[in-house]
């Protein structure tokens, strides 16, 4: 069971991009931001199969996962 | 301080001292009381009725970072309601540091005789004949005015289309430097400027470095607390996604959120949105030793512009913004930024909106005239707006005309106007912004796209008051001449605002007064629209977004009625 993480912008820039992570059990963003050494404070929007989501939603295998930095629409 | 009045029948200009209803208004806030004072509402936009009136904010001239917009106001043609639309550039700055509040254009010359409008820097103004700059692009004339009038100056023009009267027209102005395509590109107001023979007006550079200052040091405090809370500002500062990949920065998120305009709107996902993100541009634009992190306004420490350049590092346009990517990028099926920015070229030089024109040539793909993806195609078509052929012209007169005559429905726009780069289907709040806005859909009227956290963009709950405080900031900040970009110190803080505006006028406001003033602005917007004739219906999300549901996820725009007809029942 995967899913799949795409970090944007100038959140981790030394990390790749687009990855699998292999996962035994639904995880929560939180967790996987551990994972990936991501503090979420730094994280404008979060995502998950294009949804609006939060650091406690939970992430099922299948999914895409996606972290955004902060952003303004002009 | 001065108004400038512009009389074209007779061209002349004559300057008062301006009356003391429009003393405490700047920007967008002085154009909606002007234009309801002195314009007949129900007037033809392009007849001698109406006006056009250039004005910078309360703080243009300053020295305040980030607030030398321009501000360009009249009754649209496109939209039948008021309009205001705002540039970056050197315009605002110089106005306001010549102690012009406003450039008012009334009358119309006489059919077919161009002119321009040279203001010094000692007061001085007059109308010359420009019948030489017939035809030219917005970058040959400002050229050509630079070149007589010097570096120096600024220009403000109109291309093919605004002589034209084509109605997604627009008013170019020029920046520091050589900059170019600081473009006040909506509600057709080039259409406006092209009716009243004006080709273009030329500002001297100001001999003042600033403005007069009633409490220098209220001043200084507070506009260098205003530019550090910027530069601290994750958003904003100089490791921010705005200055590191410029407005396209989001590209990525509104796409993935599902609402990134695609194919004639008939989609919120596009499979080639990686190739259009601001990472991408940014990575393009450094391979080829282009330049990012460019301002478009004296002192912006935001600084979003960029220098989008070609494989040899030749610019093919200054600047690439996330609009434009949006709207003749995806939503023509176009996946490659060099593309999108030759497009752009075209309709900066020809004077024309990218968000309108973009949506018009959908409408054209739509109707068989190109294929989506097919950049040649739309090059072609484009052409044709410039040449003034019959299909450019309707191309050239926004996405509602070319839905008229190309007999198609699925028309992305209300009150008349394009929708800019966010589908409402999934970001319902920037919906009740296009569907209630005196602007019409203009996502610089509210756009809730930086407000996701606050409201689940997809739902229906709190749109209704998350777009009309949206709205009350954004009428605030086109008064003063702030980038929008700019608001989340003054949201934070609103004294802030005041004391800056304290410490030049000497007045005594508060937030308080700030907020009351601001709400007058949609106040009188909104009964400007009321005079001309514009009903609820006017304002409607098309029929066919509240039926066809939009990909991926699926949704139609199902905010009620009775929730629009009623949200400025609370202003």
């Amino acid at each position: 069971m995967s899913i799949e993480i795409e970090l944007f912008g100038q959140l981790l820039p030394s990390a790749q991009r687009r990855q699998m992570l292999i996962m035994k059990r639904p995880l929560l963003v939180q967790e996987i931001a551990n994972i990936l050494g991501l503090k979420l404070e730094e994280v404008g929007l979060i995502t998950i199969d294009g949804v609006q989501s939060e650091k406690e939603s939970s992430v099922k295998p299948g999914s895409r996962l996606c972290f955004f930095p902060p952003m303004s629409g002009g | 301080m001065k108004l400038f009045r512009v009389n074209m029948n007779q061209l002349q200009v004559n300057w008062e001292q301006s009356p003391a209803v429009y003393e405490h208004l700047g920007g967008r806030a002085l154009i909606a009381k002007l234009l309801l004072e002195e314009v007949p509402p129900t007037c033809d936009a392009l007849g001698p009725h109406n006006k056009l009136i250039f004005t910078p904010g309360l703080l243009g001239g300053a020295g305040v970072t980030t607030a030398g917009r321009l501000s360009v106001g009249s009754k649209s043609p496109l939209t039948g309601g008021i309009k205001e639309t705002n540039a970056g550039g050197t315009a605002g700055d110089t106005l306001g540091k010549l102690g012009i509040k406003a450039v008012i254009i009334e009358g119309q010359t006489d059919k077919g005789a161009l002119h321009l409008l040279h203001i010094g820097s000692d007061d001085s103004a007059e109308i010359l004949p420009a019948d030489d700059l017939h035809g030219l692009g917005t970058y040959a004339t400002s050229d050509r005015l630079q070149e007589q009038y010097g570096a120096d100056c600024t220009v403000i023009s109109i291309g093919q289309a605004g002589e034209n009267l084509m109605l997604g027209a627009g008013i170019a102005t020029t920046g520091e430097g050589d900059q170019r395509s600081n473009i006040a590109a909506r509600g057709g107001l080039g259409a406006v400027m092209g009716s009243k023979g004006l080709k273009a007006i030329v500002i001297d550079k100001a001999a003042a470095k600033t403005v007069t200052f009633a409490d220098a040091e209220l001043f200084r405090t507070s506009s260098k607390r205003f530019a550090r809370d910027i530069l601290e500002n994750p958003k904003l500062g100089p490791k921010g996604g705005t200055h590191t990949y410029g407005t396209a920065a989001i590209t990525g998120a509104v796409n993935e959120m599902g609402s990134l305009p695609t194919r004639n709107f008939s989609s919120g996902s596009f499979e080639d949105s990686v190739s259009l993100r601001g990472e991408h541009l940014r990575e393009t634009i450094l391979t080829r030793d282009g330049q990012i992190g460019k301002r478009c306004m004296p002192g912006c420490v935001i600084a979003c512009r960029n220098n989008y350049v070609d494989e040899n590092g030749d610019s093919i346009v200054g600047t690439l913004q996330y609009e434009t990517i949006a709207l003749v990028g995806s939503n023509l099926g176009i996946g490659n930024l060099d593309d999108v920015a030759r497009l752009n070229y075209m309709c900066n030089d020809f004077g024309l909106d990218t968000i309108e024109t973009g949506a018009a040539l959908g409408v054209a793909i739509e109707a068989g005239f190109a294929q989506f993806g097919d950049t040649e195609g739309i090059i072609s078509l484009l052409k044709q707006v410039g040449e003034g052929t019959v299909l450019g012209r309707v191309i050239g007169n926004g996405a509602v005309t070319a839905g008229r005559v190309f007999g198609i429905r699925r028309v992305p726009a209300t009150l008349g106007q394009a929708m800019p780069g966010y589908d409402p289907r999934s970001l319902k709040g920037n919906g009740v912004t296009y569907a209630t806005s005196p602007q019409g859909a203009d996502h610089t009227a509210g756009n809730a796209f930086g407000a996701r956290n606050q409201v689940n963009p997809l739902g229906v709950e709190g749109q209704k008051e998350l777009s009309l405080k949206l709205q009350i900031i954004s009428a605030m900040l086109d008064s003063t001449g702030l980038c929008l970009f700019a608001r989340p110190p003054v949201i934070a803080d609103p004294q802030l605002m005041a004391d800056m505006i304290n410490g030049i006028y000497g007045w005594d406001w508060d937030k308080d007064d700030l907020d009351r003033m601001y709400r007058d602005v949609l106040r009188n917007e909104l009964e400007f629209n009321r005079r001309a004739g514009i009903t609820a219906a006017d304002y409607r999300i098309p029929e066919y977004m509240r039926e066809e549901p939009l990909a991926p996820h699926n949704v139609v725009f199902d905010v009620p009625d009775s929730e629009l007809d009623t949200i400025f029942d609370t202003l």
